[in-house]
């Protein structure tokens, strides 16, 4: 059990009076109308996507219903594979979630997909071009929690 | 829509913490001070409404309810508005409102910003709790990397390189030494840009904005109240745009880098009947949250045609002395980034600005200024205002 600061005695500093507090909240986030996207990709390593039945429209990250035509979505499983078309590299973690770094950051277009979805890639950062295709590869099931940093991207030659 | 004016501007100085202030204290000085300014008494002020970014920074989720009432303006109403990067900017519309619809006839914009009881990590992982919750905030990512992209994308259409950004830090920085509420003025090189360590490719520590502690006040007036304080610096343009929170998800963009912030200035010019804004204009207080992003800026403005930001800046158009010098209090990167207080910040500057009032950052004959705040992923929200003499 880490101390908790908000017992910790105040102190004076340079004449003003500092009262050490933390804030600390849990949640259980209720995946919802989402559920299905979380579930397939900790417990079937499968990529959801969302379309829609009226333009056709499919999207990735996906949502439930269209914004253009305000119909609900059907569930469709991407292939996994794209296109990138920016990258960038994170040089110091700047998020207690991301302790290694450096590590490569950009957005994939999965194909069929209307938009690019930011995710991870793991290559060399001076080989990699805008436009490089790339594949989905996931973390061993026993390692999969069914957050979207389950799986990363890799060159797919 | 009735008139409204700009009456009274004021702001406290900028640093990266006023331990010896709390935040109803940073805001009451700079109420104050706009009060002042404008010859008016708080018994004057018909509403308030607050510019405050992040409840973490605050260490409270109301902070807004806890400045009120220490104004003495208790029972008259209270909003806040919170929009990331934009806030300051869109509680300025919504406070334009108020008086455009005859609602109050003279209502404050109160901004400011706490930022320094946190360490800089946890300042930056509260930032990305704005992210979208349902996916990329999984991967735990900043704003940085938000912004990156566009920079990116300019540097590969239009050849734009890491020195030429670097080049925004030395002109804004270079600004700041002309701004005695500045929190960061240096006279510093590209080299020294150059050389700072490296965050996220290709912004190095220097190419980021400021994070600072502070407030900035701007009263407004209808026409008919306005005659009872100082000379009116009106409001003639206001245009604001939103699309989604998440990084790469936007449609119908063009060879737009940030199409909210196009949306917003072409709302703001439409409503001003701006046709041409380099003629227009005279000067610009906008949001470089980070170096590069201000290059793209000119171009979402109209500054100059779209692939010729990096020609702006390197011709000095955008530097003191230039056709349309941007940023003269030094910016986000040289002045001040009180997040929440930015948006309303920029409007008190180019009141003073328009008044004349502005010293030795002073711009010659300046009869029209814009503003721009930005916030969320990659500029999800763009508010600008175009303010006249």
């Amino acid at each position: 059990m880490m101390a908790d600061p908000r017992f910790d005695p105040g102190f004076e500093k340079d004449g003003v009076f500092i009262l050490p507090d933390r804030w600390k909240i849990d949640y259980q986030c209720a995946s919802g109308e989402l559920s299905k996207f979380y579930k397939e990709l900790k417990e079937n390593a499968r990529l959801m996507g969302t379309k829609c039945p009226s333009c056709g429209i499919t999207y990735f990250w996906p949502r439930s219903w269209c914004h253009r035509c305000y119909e609900d979505c059907e569930w469709v499983e991407m292939s996994g594979k794209g296109v990138v078309p920016m990258f960038t590299r994170v040089e110091i973690s700047l998020n207690d979630l991301q302790t290694e770094v450096p590590y490569i950051q950009g957005g994939v277009l999965l194909d069929g997909a209307a938009y690019p979805a930011i995710s991870f890639i793991r290559g060399e950062f001076s080989e990699m071009e805008n436009g490089m295709r790339v594949r989905a590869e996931f973390l061993p099931a026993e390692e999969r929690t069914g957050r979207i940093r389950d799986f990363f991207f890799v060159p797919d030659k | 829509m009735n008139r409204v004016a700009v009456v009274g501007v004021g702001n406290t100085a900028f640093a990266a913490r006023h331990a010896d202030k709390t935040f109803p204290r940073l805001a009451y000085e700079s109420v104050k001070a706009a009060l002042e300014d404008a010859g008016a008494q708080k018994e004057d002020v018909e509403s308030a409404v607050y510019a405050i970014y992040n409840d973490f920074f605050e260490h409270c989720a109301m902070p807004e309810l806890h400045i009120h009432y220490l104004l003495g303006i208790a029972r008259k109403p209270s909003v806040r508005i919170t929009c990331g990067g934009a806030t300051g900017g869109y509680a300025m519309r919504a406070a334009f409102a108020e008086v455009a619809s005859g609602m109050h006839d003279v209502v404050m914009v109160v901004g400011v910003e706490k930022v320094g009881d946190m360490n800089t990590f946890d300042m930056i992982k509260s930032i990305t709790y704005a992210g979208d919750p349902f996916f990329e905030s999984q991967l735990g990512g900043s704003a940085a990397g938000s912004y990156s992209a566009p920079i990116r994308f300019h540097m590969e259409r239009y050849g734009t390189t890491e020195e030429d950004i670097a080049r925004v830090v030395v002109k804004n920085k270079g600004n700041a030494r002309n701004n005695p509420d500045a929190q960061s003025p240096m006279e510093i090189t590209v080299e020294d840009v150059m050389k700072s360590p490296m965050i996220i490719y290709p912004l190095k520590i220097l190419d980021h904005c400021l994070s600072s502690e502070g407030a900035a006040t701007v009263i407004l007036a209808s026409e008919e109240a306005a005659k009872r304080f100082k000379k009116p610096v009106w409001i003639t343009g206001v245009g604001a745009s939103t699309e989604s929170g998440r990084q790469a998800e936007r449609d119908d963009v063009g060879d737009s880098l940030f199409p909210a912030v196009k949306a917003a200035a072409d709302r703001a010019y439409a409503m001003a009947g701006i046709k041409d804004p380099t003629e227009a204009l005279q000067v610009a207080e906008v949001y470089d949250s980070f170096s590069g992003v201000e290059i793209c800026l000119y171009e979402e403005f109209g500054f100059c045609p779209r692939g010729e930001g990096l020609r702006f800046l390197t011709d000095g158009g955008a530097a003191m002395g230039g056709s349309l010098p941007v940023n003269p209090s030094g910016g986000l990167i040289g002045g001040e980034h009180a997040i929440g207080a930015t948006g309303v910040y920029q409007v008190a500057e180019v009141v003073r600005q328009i008044r004349g009032e502005a010293g030795a950052r002073q711009v010659p004959d300046v009869k029209r200024g814009l503003t721009q705040s930005m916030g969320g992923a990659r500029g999800a929200y763009s508010v600008s205002l175009v303010l006249e003499g």
